[in-house]
């Protein structure tokens, strides 16, 4: 049991003692003993730090919204949202706007596939959230297998996007989506060969192990070449400028979001900025050390500020770049990333054998 | 001209080094010195002099010739009847601001620099109704910069080297002047009547047949700012205008 | 994959202005193209016939109100040749000097509508931002940022003001600089260049044959610049070169319009230096002759212009004729869009730089 579930625990089991004492004043003894028996206690310690993670990574999600508008306004010489304490409101205003908006679904769309694509979109961007460990005590599951699982729910949002795009009863949606799956699915390949090699470097799926292993020396310096594919490819995934076409506003409008309004749009947008959460987390965990540093800050703070640097680089490159069309997305992804990525793998396998690491 | 540029034919450099650099260049500037975003309604932007803005109108000076009516492209200009205090019932003109396209041409046309180009731009309203100015919401405080002047040369002094005179000024002979034509004229006198600048005065020349004096107008060019009133006025289409 | 026709439709954040690119695809590739304007008319000829000379100018200024000096001065040169008005020097200078920075201004537009269509608002805003330096400068000279009324029948409004000069000078530097920033920030970017290059080839023949002018004649080629080849204004005493490219696609045309703008820089410089004193606008007559006729024809920043008028005895004109440079690249659309992705729209109309109040008037 690590600090979180030390935590939670200790909460939980003041919080059914204040309520167990509510049920002895009121006289019936049996509840209150059933309420501060073991079981209970234990699955509301479970479900207070799942609660706790969700809410620290859902907030941090929010603020990369924030950084991004920032950072985009400073580099287009202007400013950044305004509303509130340094621009910090504006999250909750647009979160407020969408809430209220009017949902307008489009006539003869297939409702159950047209809701599920957002519901799928979200749900797995929240499972991730709860996969990341900011530190060793600060995480919700410390499986053997975690990167595995991180990657494999990654990798379902070609499927919802595909479905999404399709239910929408709309030309441009259907080729937004085809192109945005097409797109993924490219990329996907480079991004697993850059995290294969750190695997065969540590030799586990543990991410905590893993950070445990980088206290001597960080893995982008040996594995340069996986860093920057490793960056490139996730910036395709999360569709950003330079990748951004199944999003090209100048042809097809929205692509394949273009139908979904109101609370749906939102949540869309919100699982966007949640898996660049969880991908730079990762990318930090796997590259740069994860919570290893200087031992006078707390080791969150410094996962935390790693994230944000990462991303900050993401902004700068959205910044400055044109948006690459589909001939020159798929070139890059599949002639240029892929022989890359198998090269940094050979320089992995290469550093285990020689037993330099 | 590729050939032209002495050789700085731009190659890439890299694939996306160096718009990159660029970037973060302007992005430092832009944080060490303020952004160049204006936070309005908090800040505001300069506006130049002679910002052309709403119109305005000084009261006191305009005489209700109505050039300004004429020369409108859009046809948002129109003459009321207003009561003034000392003068009586009088046209004033009235501004439908919906239609205005804030070109500048009552103030640039305008004889007596009563009509001006104002520096006001937040016109916004909540209805159309809002939107048409009267005479009275019209009247702006004159400033330096809001008159509009007209100055121009005849054709002819092109080659003398003359400078420009403003036609707005008292400079009779420089104005084009109406003229009448003796056989169509009835000594109706209504020229005279809706001159608003008092420059008709009916001079007899004779007494016809019937015992009934003839009367012939006759402008005055100091004071006639060839506003054509008489002109749309007369019943027998007698008077024309004759150039400068 | 079956063939369908697609609306790049009247509601689309791409189109510069409102009309619709009907384009017939098979998979992605374009093979047939058929444009559909015709949204924004607003029966302009037939307004102009119902008013007077002067007021049809701010009318003129508002055909293509990105670069609205052109068009003014375009009516006003017409109406001068019909009437064989000769217009001061002073104002042949200030009318250089005021045309050439609406190019510049016109230009910047058309990069900034570049930038978006390809995805990069960073552009978009370093672009505007320089042109609000232009803005300002006409702000200071005729008190008006979009539409100007500056150009009379017979000169211009009203004077220079007082810093005119060294206004101009200081806007000029500090713009040369950020525009060598701007085009960094476009010509050595890989990815820009993948997009521009060997797209929306129109080779000179075809532009040639299908009427098209300005700077989409010059990226293919042909060096042909109305102010070289048939000056009007004071552009005969003015020493610029022509800008061409022999690419013929769509990065010859960007380039071709960013040379333009250092160019006319280089006329601005000169002109200022040159213009002499004396006055500035020639009373004209009233009316014009019944059946008398007359036409001008200019370098507008998207093409040749041309105004045709026919006077009617009084004081409206009875014809007034507009052909409009767009009008005609817009109808070669389909020269150069077949063959070519889908994806590669947005770079090719945007290299040809369309204004739509001209076209439909």
């Amino acid at each position: 049991m690590n600090g979180l579930f030390e935590f939670a625990y200790g909460l939980s089991l003041w919080l059914m003692q204040v309520v167990a004492w509510i049920f002895n004043f009121i006289g019936l003894h049996d509840v209150a003993d059933w309420f501060t028996s073991s079981g209970v206690v234990y699955f509301l310690t479970n479900a207070v730090a799942a609660l706790i993670v969700f809410i620290v990574g859902f907030l941090i999600s929010i603020t990369f919204i924030w950084e991004e508008r920032k950072i985009l306004g400073r580099l287009m010489d202007r400013r950044g949202t305004q509303v509130g304490v340094l621009g910090l409101f504006q999250n909750f205003a647009d979160g407020l706007k969408a809430f209220v908006k009017e949902i307008i679904i489009p006539k003869d769309v297939d409702i159950w596939v047209y809701n599920a694509a957002p519901v799928i979109l979200i749900g797995m961007s929240c499972m991730m959230i709860g996969l990341i460990p900011l530190s060793p005590d600060f995480a919700l599951a410390n499986l053997q297998t975690g990167l595995l699982l991180i990657f494999a729910v990654f990798s379902i949002a070609p499927f919802a996007i595909l479905i999404g795009g399709w239910a929408s009863n709309n030309k441009y949606t259907v080729m937004g989506g085809m192109r945005a799956a097409g797109q993924l699915i490219a990329y996907e390949v480079p991004l697993l060969l850059s995290v294969a090699s750190v695997v065969v470097l540590t030799g586990t799926f543990n991410l905590g192990e893993i950070v445990a292993q980088q206290q001597n020396i960080w893995f982008f310096i040996p594995l340069i070449l996986g860093f920057i594919v490793f960056l490139t490819s996730i910036i395709a995934e999360l569709e950003r400028i330079p990748f951004d076409l199944p999003e090209a506003e100048a042809e097809l409008v929205e692509g394949w979001m273009t139908e979904y309004g109101g609370m749906r749009f939102g949540l869309i947008m919100l699982s966007e900025y949640v898996r660049g959460y969880a991908a730079c987390s990762v990318a930090v965990i796997l590259f740069l050390g994860g919570w290893n540093g200087p031992s006078f800050i707390w080791p969150e703070i410094w996962f935390i500020l790693k994230v944000f640097i990462l991303f900050a680089i993401f902004i700068w490159v959205r910044g400055a770049l044109v948006r690459v069309t589909t001939k020159q997305i798929l070139h890059i992804g599949w002639k240029v990333l892929m022989p890359l990525a198998l090269v940094n793998l050979g320089i992995a396998i290469a550093i285990k054998m020689l037993g330099w690491l | 001209m590729s050939d032209k540029k002495d050789g700085k034919e731009k190659r890439p450099r890299a694939i996306m080094l160096r718009p990159m650099v660029v970037t973060m260049k302007e992005t430092i500037r832009t944080t060490v010195n303020t952004p160049n975003t204006v936070r309005y309604p908090w800040e505001r932007l300069i506006i130049a002099d002679g910002y052309r803005g709403r119109p305005g109108l000084v009261m006191d000076k305009c005489i209700g010739c109505g050039i300004c009516e004429k020369i409108c492209p859009t046809t948002c200009i129109e003459l009321v009847e207003v009561e003034l205090e000392g003068k009586g019932k009088v046209k004033r003109p009235q501004v439908n601001l919906g239609r205005c396209m804030m070109c500048g041409y009552c103030a640039e046309y305008c004889p007596k620099n009563a009509m001006l180009v104002t520096p006001e731009y937040e016109l916004a309203t909540y209805s159309r109704q809002d939107l048409i100015y009267d005479p009275f919401r019209l009247q702006y405080e004159d400033r330096p910069g809001c008159e509009v002047d007209l100055i121009e040369i005849k054709p002819s002094e092109l080659r003398t080297g003359a400078k420009g005179h403003s036609i707005k000024g008292a400079t009779a002979g420089l104005r084009d002047l109406p003229q009448v034509e003796d056989k169509k004229c009835i000594s109706c006198s209504k020229c005279e009547k809706v001159c608003p600048a008092d420059a008709v005065t009916m001079i007899e020349v004779g007494k016809n047949e019937k015992g009934r004096p003839i009367k012939r107008p006759k402008f005055d060019g100091e004071k006639c700012v060839a506003c054509e009133q008489c002109l749309d006025n007369c019943p027998k289409h007698a008077i024309t205008m004759k150039e400068v | 994959m079956a063939e369908m026709w697609l609306n790049m439709g009247p509601q689309h954040p791409m189109t510069h202005g409102l009309w619709n690119l009907r384009v017939k695809i098979d998979g992605e590739t374009i093979i047939q193209a058929e444009p559909i304007i015709g949204y924004l008319h607003r029966g302009w000829e037939k307004l102009a016939e119902n008013r007077m000379y002067p007021q049809i100018i701010p009318m003129a200024d508002r055909l293509c109100y990105g670069s609205s000096m052109s068009w003014s001065h375009l009516y006003c040169s017409t109406v001068e040749n019909m009437l064989e008005l000769e217009v001061p020097e002073r104002a042949k200078y200030i009318r250089t000097i005021v045309l050439e920075a609406q190019r510049i201004g016109s230009h910047l537009m058309w990069l900034a509508a570049l930038g978006t269509d390809l995805g990069s608002y960073t552009i978009f805003l370093y672009c505007v931002r320089e042109r609000e330096l232009f803005l300002d400068l006409m702000q200071n000279l005729c008190g008006a940022r979009l539409t100007y009324n500056y150009t009379r029948i017979g000169g211009v409004r009203n004077d220079v003001p007082a810093n005119f000069e060294r206004d101009f000078t200081r806007v000029l530097k500090v713009f040369e600089k950020r525009l060598a920033i701007v085009e960094a920030l476009c010509d050595e970017s890989a990815i820009f260049r993948m997009r521009m290059e060997d797209v929306g080839k129109l080779t000179a023949e075809q532009a040639k044959n299908l009427g098209v002018t300005g700077p989409n004649l010059r990226g293919s080629g042909v060096e042909y610049d109305i102010r070289k080849d048939d000056p009007y204004e004071a552009y005969s005493d003015i020493d610029f070169d022509v800008c061409y490219e022999t690419g013929c696609d769509a990065f010859a045309r960007y380039r071709v319009r960013v040379d333009e703008m250092y160019e006319s820089c280089k006329i601005i410089r000169q002109a200022i230096k040159k213009i002499p004193q004396g006055p500035y606008r020639v009373k004209p007559p009233r009316t014009a002759p019944k059946g008398k006729a007359g036409w001008a024809h200019v370098e507008d920043p998207r093409g040749e212009g041309f105004m045709y008028v026919i006077g009617n005895g009084d004081d409206h004109p009875y014809r007034l004729k507009v052909r409009s440079p767009v009008f005609v690249s817009v109808s070669a659309a389909p020269a150069y869009l077949v063959g070519y992705k889908i994806a590669d729209v947005p770079a090719i109309m945007g290299s040809i730089d369309m204004c739509l109040g001209e076209t439909d008037r």
